[in-house]
């Protein structure tokens, strides 16, 4: 038996309404069950999604690497996961259906990063410095050093 | 050690929370990136100390607070602090070094060198959305300008895994639903929380088991809408679950009063009386007199009495209370313990 609406494929589901007072029976196939909304299709998750997504691989993708990091675009479908802020920005003409069917959208449009001074990390790099310098026991790079971690704030240097 | 869940239990935590017996706790996170520093799966030891310490001295000079080198926490403390939900099971594996901060409060804590470089997260009982979000943010953009994180025009905040870019915002509101499960509609409400594009989860978030018909629900997408938006959208649907679970409730009240009615009232007696317990067993039974409370059977306990039960009495946390390393079946006898002497006292609050 086709089915009661394309008429073209066999029907597979059989459908009963019962509402408004009238019966009314209906044969249909799994396609246009689907586009009636009948059919309680489980909708995957993000991660399933990404799961998916990432099974579709090409020849190339081994020769598109991140510069910074050098995670290739192969290794990322492997893994699902960036391997630096790079790597977005490399991938992107490569993933922007993976992230848009992961996602369910392609743009951000909330709160935005602001940018300061970075001084925890300048904070790191001089007590690394300062270490060294003591290391070589040159005690007036060192009292440099000091002064500049004290500038930023620094109260334990 | 123990002083670092002793926020969970202390005054400020214990506030009266509207609907606090159907919602449970109110939980949000953001996962944020270091410009500069490789991913997890790039990681190296040297990149993962020098994390460690960045975040470590941005903490200190900015916030209120104690930052813990999980590596020099002894294993039971590590457990207690997973199951008080401060860290991840995902931390707690790592083998590099990973750090966490516990503000002074003890409602906002700081993940470092998880899955992401950091995992800022708010906690707080009852429906706690809004207040809690201009917590976390407000560090979010403190430790933002003193750390620099990877952002990206179009995609937003870059994380580790594509299915956190934009927001990396979480924001799960745990429910106490039992009347739904009696009722048999949790399947029905649960399949349409998928369509309106969120998750549920176990107690212990992904992967974990429903238990103490306890349901953790999340947002699943972090892309393309503003946090604002979000946290308006789970508020509502909280507001139609609670709805929706009190009717449930009315339909077993109207139906089956005494069965009810025999449950709470067995389930208060068994926790009030058991020499042995364990804390699944504790899970189900606090579940039943959080319900006598809801329908005003059980009018002398609080519920926050009962969320300081719940916390307390796991595995990890038991041991440390008492402060001794216990054995599984010691364990089952010291946890019957403390609830006997929680629930029986005369004034219980």
């Amino acid at each position: 038996m086709l089915c009661d609406d394309c008429k073209k494929k066999p029907a597979s589901i059989y459908y009963k309404d019962v509402s408004g007072g009238q019966i009314k029976e209906l044969r249909l196939c799994e396609d246009c069950a689907r586009k009636k909304g009948l059919l309680n299709d489980k909708k995957l998750s993000p991660v399933e999604v990404l799961q998916k997504m990432l099974k579709t691989t090409s020849h190339d993708d081994e020769k598109i690497i991140c510069p910074v990091c050098f995670l290739s675009l192969a290794e990322f479908k492997k893994i699902g996961r960036f391997g630096c802020s790079n790597c977005l920005s490399v991938f992107e003409p490569y993933i922007k259906t993976l992230i848009k069917e992961v996602q369910e959208s392609e743009k951000h449009i909330g709160r935005k990063a602001k940018s300061g001074g970075r001084r925890a990390i300048e904070v790191f790099k001089l007590r690394e410095e300062l270490r060294r310098a003591l290391e070589k026991e040159a005690y007036e790079d060192a009292g440099q050093i000091r002064d500049k971690l004290k500038t930023l704030g620094v109260e334990n240097v | 050690m123990f002083d670092n869940i002793k926020w969970l239990i202390s005054p400020e935590f214990r506030q009266q929370c509207e609907e606090s017996e159907i919602i449970v706790s109110t939980r949000l996170r953001v996962a944020r990136n270091i410009e500069g520093i490789p991913f997890e799966i790039k990681m190296k030891q040297t990149d993962a100390e020098k994390l460690v310490q960045v975040v470590k001295s941005a903490t200190e000079m900015n916030l209120k607070g104690k930052y813990l080198l999980l590596q020099k926490v002894k294993g039971l403390e590590r457990e207690s602090l997973f199951e008080s939900h401060l860290i991840s099971s995902a931390i707690v594996r790592k083998e590099q070094p990973t750090g966490v901060f516990i503000s002074e409060k003890g409602n906002i804590t700081i993940m470092v060198n998880e899955e992401d470089h950091l995992r800022i997260q708010g906690l707080s009982c009852g429906l706690n959305l809004t207040n809690l979000a201009s917590e976390v943010y407000e560090v979010e953009e403190i430790l933002g300008q003193e750390l620099g994180y990877a952002f990206n025009e179009n995609y937003g905040f870059i994380t580790s895994c594509p299915t956190n870019l934009g927001t990396g915002l979480r924001a799960s509101v745990l429910f106490h639903l039992p009347g739904l499960v009696y009722t048999n509609e949790i399947d029905k409400i649960l399949k349409s929380t998928l369509n309106l594009g969120m998750t549920v989860r176990g107690l212990y978030g992904e992967g974990s088991e429903i238990k103490g018909n306890l349901f953790q629900i999340s947002n699943q997408h972090t892309l393309g809408f503003k946090e604002d938006e979000l946290i308006e959208k789970i508020n509502k649907f909280a507001r139609m679950l609670i709805d929706v679970e009190k009717k449930a409730r009315d339909v077993i009240m109207s139906r089956a009063r005494n069965e009810l009615e025999d449950k709470i009232y067995r389930s208060m007696a068994i926790l009030c009386s058991a020499r042995v317990i364990s804390s699944d067993e504790v899970l189900n039974l606090l579940s039943a007199v959080r319900l006598g409370i809801g329908l005003g059977m059980i009018k002398d306990i609080d519920v926050n009495v009962l969320n300081e039960i719940m916390l307390v009495t796991r595995p990890g946390n038991i041991q440390l209370f008492y402060g001794e390393i216990f054995e599984e079946q010691e364990r089952d006898v010291k946890r019957a313990e403390y609830i006997r002497s929680k629930l029986t006292k005369k004034n219980s609050n």
